[in-house]
């Protein structure tokens, strides 16, 4: 393990989009060894409601699957901020995301938080680098999290990281309509603190070249793994793959599959058939 | 064909007061967990039960098929049907008859009553004069129709309806109804003071050795009820001011009538066959159930007096006197209810003019009046309280071994009352 460095409380994240906007020209380098921590974080049961009402997960004594990313997710912007991260946040674009459910956490529990930066690697549009994240109650592991970004144009310093296969899923059918509305992102962004301002509004989505506000790719995931509730092995792996951005208002599909005892997903745009997200959920 | 339903399982979560720990929990929410806990203990995932009979008394417009969402969200298999059912406080206990009677008839062979009740996130409705605006507006063929209607919304209009806690044809609350019952009964405050006393001792012992163990599952931070007081003393509650009724005479204080409570409870009854291919225990069946209602608008009647009818009828029919059972269960709705209607059943007055019995019902021996505690302690979210009684009288006719016998008495609003004989 690298440098470990603990934070005593979730940094805030306004501040940090806009140090990672003002630092983000003259980057470079290798990937940074620091490990991010926090320690013993006690879960707001206020918040996790917000974000299961957001999610449309069911509130009760078990965190929704996806909520430990958002515990997480503050100290992965942090690292990216940080003037050793080689490649500049504003423009990073999440491609792929895993979640591994060790067991059910309770909302009772009180969590270690640790992130770092992995496998920096070459891409056929840029590279890509993970971003990882371990959660542990009372020493054991219970949660993991590993983020892709992309950073179109850039390059990777090494190429000695093997390549990750491309996420495949087989034959799904259309179980849901969603009717996502103009402030899906804003609302996702209260409940998970990801105010990347793509998600926002639409003005501020075009600065950064997209035509509309797009969803948050992590609450696609979150929604669609909340309609399996009840139907999701106690321990499981979520490995999704980003497609085309979900522009806002949207209607959508989400298809699903039963396979290997997990399932394969998909939302894709109600019109077009295009791919939003891609989902394989296994059990572990 | 008709045979016994067996209760063999059940599990609620911990009761808890209004607007603390469960304050975000919606009503799908607590029953969703209530149900996933009962599945978990009995090993039912992924299976299919006969039916789901659940139910709650604040229901919000979106709830309309509450039972059966709670079912899709569970680990139950997709495939087991549910429906809604709502009888005020009765409702758990009328689940549970419901139920049993399909498995009786042989129409199912297991199945699961509960009830879920929320205080905290209760429905607001919008003003009913705005409502009727709204609605003509959205129904309005053209804009200026429209407009011309929605200028018709005044800020008066904007305040919803809150939800209070009356009868609607008496506009008096259930603590003012039970307050007038509490006097022409005659019972004093020491009497209720001293009921609700017991209810918390024996509530906070049932927990202390165990009894719980098996028929709560924690839920948001709580394990226990947390309206609980162990150390509850007729002393301190005689300090209290009455919150119900007026003048010198007025008994009813916060402490001998139940607080605003959330939680949810669910039993899990089935044939005795079905029970055997689980291997699960039976606890006991479910005999027999009757439902009474009273006119207490014009009547003269109590509005919680219900119960005190409905028994005899029950009694009769199963050849059985008031005194042949080992328990009794009498929900608290307030300590005053529960000995207006004991006292009733002494009264030969009472049981000659009003129930037409030639001789009155009798007492109940105290000892054997719920014995575990009941609502003055636990709380009483609406229609969560039956199937924590069922369980919990099953479970303790269970221990006391084969051949005994309880009963079951719950009084509901609207002037209702379910009652019910449970046997291990």
């Amino acid at each position: 393990m690298g440098t470990p460095v603990v934070l005593s409380s979730a940094p805030s994240m306004g501040q940090l989009f806009a140090k990672a906007a003002l630092t983000a020209r003259g980057r470079g380098g290798a990937l940074p060894d620091t490990h991010l921590t926090r320690v013993a974080v006690a879960v707001d049961p206020a918040q996790v409601a917000d974000y299961a009402e957001v999610c449309r997960f069911r509130f009760g004594d078990t965190l929704p699957a996806t909520f430990p990313h958002g515990l997480t997710f503050p100290l992965q912007v942090a690292l990216m901020a940080d003037r050793s991260f080689p490649l500049a946040l504003p423009g990073l674009v999440h491609v792929r995301n895993r979640v591994d459910v060790v067991r059910p956490i309770s909302v009772t529990e009180k969590l270690d938080l640790e992130v770092w930066a992995d496998r920096f690697a070459p891409h056929r549009s840029g590279a890509t680098v993970d971003l990882v994240a371990s959660v542990r109650s009372r020493g054991d592991e219970v949660w993991r999290g590993r983020s892709t970004y992309l950073a179109r144009g850039a390059s990777a310093p090494v190429a000695s990281v093997p390549d990750v296969p491309d996420l495949e899923i087989g034959d799904v059918a259309q179980a849901a309509l969603w009717r996502v509305p103009d402030d899906a992102g804003r609302r996702y962004a209260k409940v998970s603190g990801d105010v990347n301002p793509i998600h926002l509004s639409g003005l501020t989505a075009k600065a950064f070249g997209f035509k509309r506000a797009i969803a948050h790719g992590m609450w696609v995931k979150a929604r669609a793994l909340a309609a399996l509730s009840g139907r999701l092995p106690s321990a499981f792996s979520v490995d999704v793959a980003f497609r085309k951005p979900l522009f806002l208002p949207s209607t959508v599909t989400l298809a699903t599959g039963q396979r290997e005892g997990g399932w394969d997903l998909a939302v894709r745009n109600a019109k077009a058939g295009t791919d939003h997200v891609l989902a394989t959920v296994r059990p572990l | 064909m008709t045979r016994k339903a067996a209760i063999v399982g059940g599990n609620r979560i911990p009761f808890a007061r209004s607007n603390k720990k469960y304050a975000r929990a919606s009503n799908q929410d607590m029953l969703t967990a209530t149900i996933d806990g009962l599945v978990a203990r009995h090993g039912l995932a992924g299976e299919q039960v006969g039916e789901v009979v659940a139910g709650a008394v604040l229901k919000h417009a979106r709830d309309f098929n509450l039972t059966r969402e709670a079912v899709l969200g569970s680990q139950l298999s997709p495939a087991t049907p549910a429906y809604d059912v709502q009888q005020a406080c009765g409702t758990g206990l009328e689940a549970a008859v419901l139920v049993a009677n399909k498995i009786a008839l042989g129409q199912i062979e297991s199945g699961i009553a509960g009830g879920t009740d929320t205080t905290s996130d209760a429905p607001l409705a919008v003003n009913d004069d705005l409502r009727k605006v709204l609605i003509a507006a959205n129904a309005a063929k053209t804009l200026p129709d429209r407009l011309k209607l929605l200028s018709r919304i005044r800020p008066g209009q904007l305040v919803p309806d809150q939800p209070r806690n009356v009868e609607p044809r008496t506009g008096l609350s259930m603590g003012e109804h039970a307050a007038i019952t509490a006097k022409e009964w005659e019972i004093s405050r020491e009497a209720q003071d001293e009921l609700a006393v017991a209810s918390h001792h024996h509530l906070a012992a049932a927990y202390d050795r165990g009894f719980f163990d098996d028929l709560v599952t924690p839920f948001l931070g709580l394990t226990r009820d947390d309206n609980l007081r162990p150390d509850s003393t007729v002393e301190k509650l005689s300090t209290l001011k009455p919150v119900f009724g007026k003048g010198e005479g007025a008994t009813m204080t916060a402490a001998n009538s139940t607080p605003l409570t959330d939680g949810a409870s669910a039993v899990l009854l089935a044939s005795d066959e079905w029970a055997a291919e689980h291997k699960l225990p039976v606890w006991a069946h479910l005999v027999d159930a009757q439902t009474a209602a009273v006119d207490y608008v014009h009547g003269g009647e109590g509005l919680l007096m219900a119960p005190a009818y409905a028994m005899p009828v029950m009694l009769a029919r199963n050849g059985l006197t008031l005194q042949d059972f080992d328990l009794y269960e009498i929900h608290e709705a307030f300590a005053s209810t529960v000995l207006s209607t004991m006292k009733a059943w002494e009264d030969p007055g009472f049981c000659k003019e009003k129930l037409g019995l030639d001789a009155p019902l009798g007492p109940i021996d105290r000892s054997k009046l719920n014995v575990n505690g009941s609502s003055l302690a636990a709380g009483h979210p609406f229609a969560a309280t039956g199937g924590r009684i069922v369980a919990s009288l099953a479970k303790m006719l269970h221990e006391a071994g084969p051949g005994k016998r309880g009963l079951i008495s719950i009084c509901a609003a609207g002037g209702q009352g379910v009652v019910a004989i449970l046997e291990s």
